[in-house]
């Protein structure tokens, strides 16, 4: 961009809005600039907040080390997209224009897509924060990454582990309300069928309802009673269904997924006994993550909320690689070299792109309330063929 | 000289144009000189102004607050999103969509004229169910028509991919096909007020029994504002689609629902330059606020990071608007560029209607029972044109009832009204079409509207278009003495002149029959005399029958060549004015027997009793 032509726009700027504040950049040739159009306010604040404390977190220390690569400073643009898909694009725009060349987007499909598209045609890598539908990325094109693990890896992770613990029979509640609740349970019944299992039945809720008992009656009057339920349903969902559900007489184990990790249902104590679910990591005495969870505690000033820091946190040290195999700056470069990442050691563990549609295989967590604590059962990474298609 | 428009499009259109040049003018600026990210913000803000002034085209001139445009908008998106999506694309992100809509790859516009006819059959099948109610009713039945749109689009995933992110929409959407669409939105709304049915639309909203009584159909001119307000919305949903590229049901949710609303309700519902005004309004806020949140220097100023800023300053300003604002930034008015006070008033024509056509209005053994009162009993009269006939009674003797009832106003108990020979069912909007006009005991004009547009609401019943209308108005303006008032809204009217304006209303409908409801009432006693010769020039040049109530019994012996007494809901005399003075049943029924068996031995003029005093 000519500068006069910069310079224009920055008077105008001034000039229509009354100030002074325009985003100029001036990029150097040391410096790489990492936009990030993320949720500071709104809905998905509380997802993408954690994620970019930890993203923050890993690239002050790699600018600390000079920059990524050692060699490019990163320069980190925050904008606020109000968790409205609108404005994403907008400010998704905005960080183009100030020379990004790589895109981090919410926690969210909608607007990670929205962004997305805009990237596409430029070739900007572009990765969504812990947004883990796995259409996600198809529907973008070749830059979009996912880096949190995806809802179908995290399904493949919980049915092997039913697969092996004898499990035959499954009953699936599922809610068409969100992708989450609607498709996770599915790729699970995939996996669970391809695997010897079967799926005995299926119930559909609606998020937020208060009465569960026409799917627990359901559940009860199958003929072929079902040796476990796997669902995606979180709060308030969650707590209700399983209240009723034990409270009418049925022991059948209910597994979840990531939804459920939280100190909420943790807080149901005995109700919860045996229902297992999954993290993006484990902090094993000794373990990398438990050394990050101290570390960020330090930078912070309080400790991680939930895996999603840790998973920012890796973000900047992909990024890091990334730009390392690449050795240039180049978007184009950089998003190849993601692309190519294959068992690149993170924080949680092994973390692949080679091979994948670009949402992640990487270690999956598998958990069990007993006693109102989570214990670690394993940490597993599905294989990338036991994965279903999106 | 007839010009070729008529006065109120050409003023709407000078109105309408000056927005669009405004609208121009900013993208023009944003196009040379803004980035690629100012000219979204610009061609976000169309696409919203599309969608505000589809809301202000039904809300703003039918006073009832929609939520159920944020659903149109969803609907608009969505079909938008499957007519234009590349088949290979659909094959795999859609693959169970219905065969007969798979692979349609249209361009955007012709998506769009298919949403637009989409738009209108989609508008008159929800706008049917749900115009039959009215006032908030009719806002709570617009939310729930968004909750069931939402519901739909949730569950129909064959179509809609369910709540899952609808993606793959082309994005042909630029920043000149949105300012294009907006434009014509725009025009649309700023005309649309002007119309048959804009005007028949906020004359009901003013008050629904005087545009009943003025020949408004109230409901198929609030359906046809929702279903113009509903291809603007759709329309603004077929570009939010190319715009966003991906979505979902919740996008068009109570969040698009609320902030539509609230951009309408900062700029003032109830004209199309305040939707302008407050789309600019909140996007500049938006825009300059933003730039702020990220922290940094501003002259020589450090300032924190502060995200959230910018929803905090538009709550405030919100507030501030609606606080000092009630009716928003330009609630009250349309720029008017053509229509300044002080301006000289349009030429009057001076060809007077013709003579009403020999008609007669009669009430068959009317009766009407209030809940086991009875107001009327078995009354049967007939008024024939190029007549005055005074209605006179004690208070509560059913006068206004009877009077009600011959307009079509109050669905009698039993008995029927026919106009020349047929039986009409009661119906106030198709007796007023018919030829009964009326004015009321408590005056109804339309306080919102221009004193010209009052009677041009009643003209364009009557008048083959809005010019004529207008011109008829002008006529029945001057006529009444209030031409100089012609472009003030009727609020600001006085007392006397208003009841003036209500008289003109109901001459301006070409009526064989005047229904007048104590037209003096309240009045002095230099206006009461201007009323009655007004009145006796229009019936001998007009040659209509008139038919008033009042207590005014100096006016009512020197206008009325016949008198009907009522007492009790029944006509207890039937004459010429000396013959009702000297009736003893009609003394006995206003001043007590007593005093009537004293009074007929006297030979006192009824004119002179203090009758009056009880108006």
């Amino acid at each position: 961009m000519p500068k006069l032509y910069r310079l224009h726009r920055a008077a105008l700027y001034a000039a229509v809005f009354g100030t002074t504040v325009a985003i100029v950049s001036t990029a150097s040739a040391e410096e790489i600039i990492i936009g990030a159009a993320t949720a500071q306010t709104g809905g998905l604040a509380p997802y993408d907040q954690p994620a970019l404390a930890g993203l923050r977190m890993a690239l002050d220390e790699l600018n600390a080390k000079g920059g990524l690569a050692g060699k490019y400073t990163v320069k980190l643009i925050i904008k606020d997209t109000r968790s409205d898909t609108a404005q994403t694009a907008t400010v998704a725009q905005e960080l183009i224009d100030a020379g990004a060349k790589i895109m981090i987007t919410p926690c969210d499909a909608d607007p990670s897509i929205s962004a997305g598209q805009l990237t596409q045609p430029l070739g900007i890598p572009t990765l969504t924060l812990c947004g883990s539908a796995p259409v996600l990325t198809a529907a973008v094109g070749d830059v979009m990454f996912g880096t949190y693990p995806a809802d179908n890896v995290q399904a493949t992770a919980v049915a092997d582990f039913a697969v092996a613990e004898g499990k035959k029979k499954v009953f699936l509640l599922t809610s068409p309300d969100s992708t989450y609740t609607a498709n996770l349970p599915e790729y699970f019944g995939k996996v669970f069928e391809k695997k010897g299992g079967a799926v005995v039945g299926r119930g559909t809720f609606t998020m937020g309802q208060p009465d569960f008992s026409a799917e627990i009656t359901n559940i009860k009057a199958l003929a072929d009673q079902p040796d476990l339920i796997m669902t995606a349903a979180y709060e308030p969902d969650f707590p209700a269904f399983i209240q009723q559900l034990r409270g009418a007489g049925v022991t059948i184990p209910v597994y979840g997924a990531d939804a459920i990790g939280t100190p909420t249902i943790k807080g149901l104590g005995k109700l919860v006994d045996g229902v297992v679910y999954t993290a993006a990591g484990y902090a094993e005495p000794g373990s990398k993550l438990e050394a990050f969870n101290a570390a960020f505690t330090k930078s912070a000033g309080h400790a991680p909320e939930s895996t999603y820091e840790v998973n920012g946190y890796e973000i900047g040290l992909i990024l890091d690689q990334a730009v390392k195999t690449a050795g240039s700056d180049d978007p184009k470069a950089i998003r190849d070299a993601i692309a190519g990442l294959k068992d690149f050691d993170g924080i949680t563990g092994k973390i692949t792109y080679a091979g994948t549609d670009r949402m992640p295989l990487r270690p999956v967590a598998l958990m069990r309330y007993e006693g109102g604590e989570g214990k670690h059962i394993q940490t597993m990474i599905p294989a990338a063929a036991d994965v279903p298609a999106p | 000289m007839r010009s070729f428009m008529p006065a109120a499009f050409r003023n709407a259109s000078a109105d309408a144009l000056c927005m669009v040049a405004v609208l121009l003018l900013g993208a023009l600026i944003v196009f040379f000189f803004g980035g690629a990210a100012m000219q979204r913000v610009v061609t976000y803000a169309a696409i919203m102004l599309t969608a505000v002034l589809g809301l202000q085209i039904f809300s703003g001139n039918s006073g009832i607050v929609s939520f159920g445009h944020a659903a149109f908008v969803g609907l608009g998106a969505y079909a938008t999103g499957i007519l234009t999506m590349p088949a290979a694309l659909q094959r795999t992100a859609l693959r169970d969509l219905p065969q007969f809509l798979a692979g349609c790859e249209l361009s955007f516009f012709a998506a769009l004229a298919v949403v637009i006819v989409l738009a209108i059959v989609i508008g008159l099948l929800t706008g049917m169910p749900l115009l039959r109610l009215s006032g908030s009713s009719a806002s709570i039945a617009t939310l729930a028509m968004l909750i069931i749109v939402y519901t739909l689009l949730v569950a129909g995933r064959e179509v809609t991919r369910g709540s899952q992110p609808f993606y793959g929409v082309p994005r042909e959407i630029g920043l000149w096909t949105a300012i294009g669409v907006a434009s014509v939105a725009l025009v649309a709304a700023r005309l649309f007020r002007e119309t048959a049915f804009g005007l028949a639309t906020r004359a009901a909203a003013n008050d629904e029994r005087g545009a009943a009584a003025v020949g408004v159909d109230q409901r198929t001119s609030r359906l046809a504002a929702w279903v113009v307000g509903a291809v603007a919305a759709m329309a603004a949903g077929a570009m939010m689609a190319q715009f966003l590229g991906a979505f979902s049901p919740r996008d068009f949710y109570f969040d698009l629902g609320f902030t539509l609303l609230a951009m309408l309700i900062v700029g003032g519902m109830s004209s199309s330059l305040g939707a302008f005004a407050g789309v600019v309004v909140t996007i500049v806020v938006i825009e300059v606020v933003r730039r702020f949140e990220g922290g940094g220097e501003v002259l020589g100023l450090h300032l924190p990071v502060l995200f959230g800023l910018t929803q905090g300053v538009l709550a405030i300003a919100m507030i501030l608007v609606i606080w000092r604002r009630p009716t928003g930034l330009f609630g009250e008015r349309e720029l008017n560029l053509l229509r300044r006070p002080g301006r000289q008033a349009a030429t009057v024509p001076a060809a007077p209607p013709l003579h009403a056509e020999r008609d007669r209005l009669a009430a068959d053994h009317l009766s009407r029972r209030f809940a086991g009162v009875v107001a009327v009993d078995d009354v049967t009269l007939s008024f024939d044109t190029d007549s005055i006939t005074g209605i006179i009674g004690p208070n509560g003797a059913g006068k206004t009832t009877l009077l009600n009832m011959l307009a079509g106003d109050v669905e009698p108990s039993a008995g029927g009204v026919s106009i020349g020979g047929s039986v009409r069912r009661a119906s106030a909007f198709r007796f007023a079409r018919s030829g009964v006009a009326r004015t009321f005991q408590n005056i109804r004009v339309f306080p919102q509207m221009t004193v010209l547009e009052n009677v041009v609401v009643a003209a364009r019943s009557v008048e083959p278009d809005l010019a004529s209308a207008e011109a008829a108005a002008m006529r029945e303006l001057s006529r009444m003495g209030l031409e100089k008032f012609a472009d003030q809204p009727a609020a600001r009217l006085a007392y006397g002149q208003r009841r003036r304006l209500e008289v003109a209303r109901a001459l301006a409908l070409k009526p064989r029959f005047l229904l007048l409801d104590e037209p003096a009432a309240g009045m002095n006693a230099v206006e009461t005399a201007e009323l009655v010769s007004i009145l006796s020039a229009v019936r001998t040049e007009r040659r209509i029958g008139v038919v008033l109530i009042e207590h005014d019994m100096r006016l009512v012996m020197n206008l009325c060549e016949r008198i009907v007494v009522i007492d009790h809901g029944r006509v207890i005399a039937d004459g010429t004015p000396a013959e009702v003075q000297k009736n003893p049943a009609v003394i006995a029924a206003y001043l007590g027997s007593r005093t009537a068996r004293a009074k007929t031995g006297q030979e006192t003029p009824a004119n002179e009793t203090p009758a009056s005093e009880t108006a």
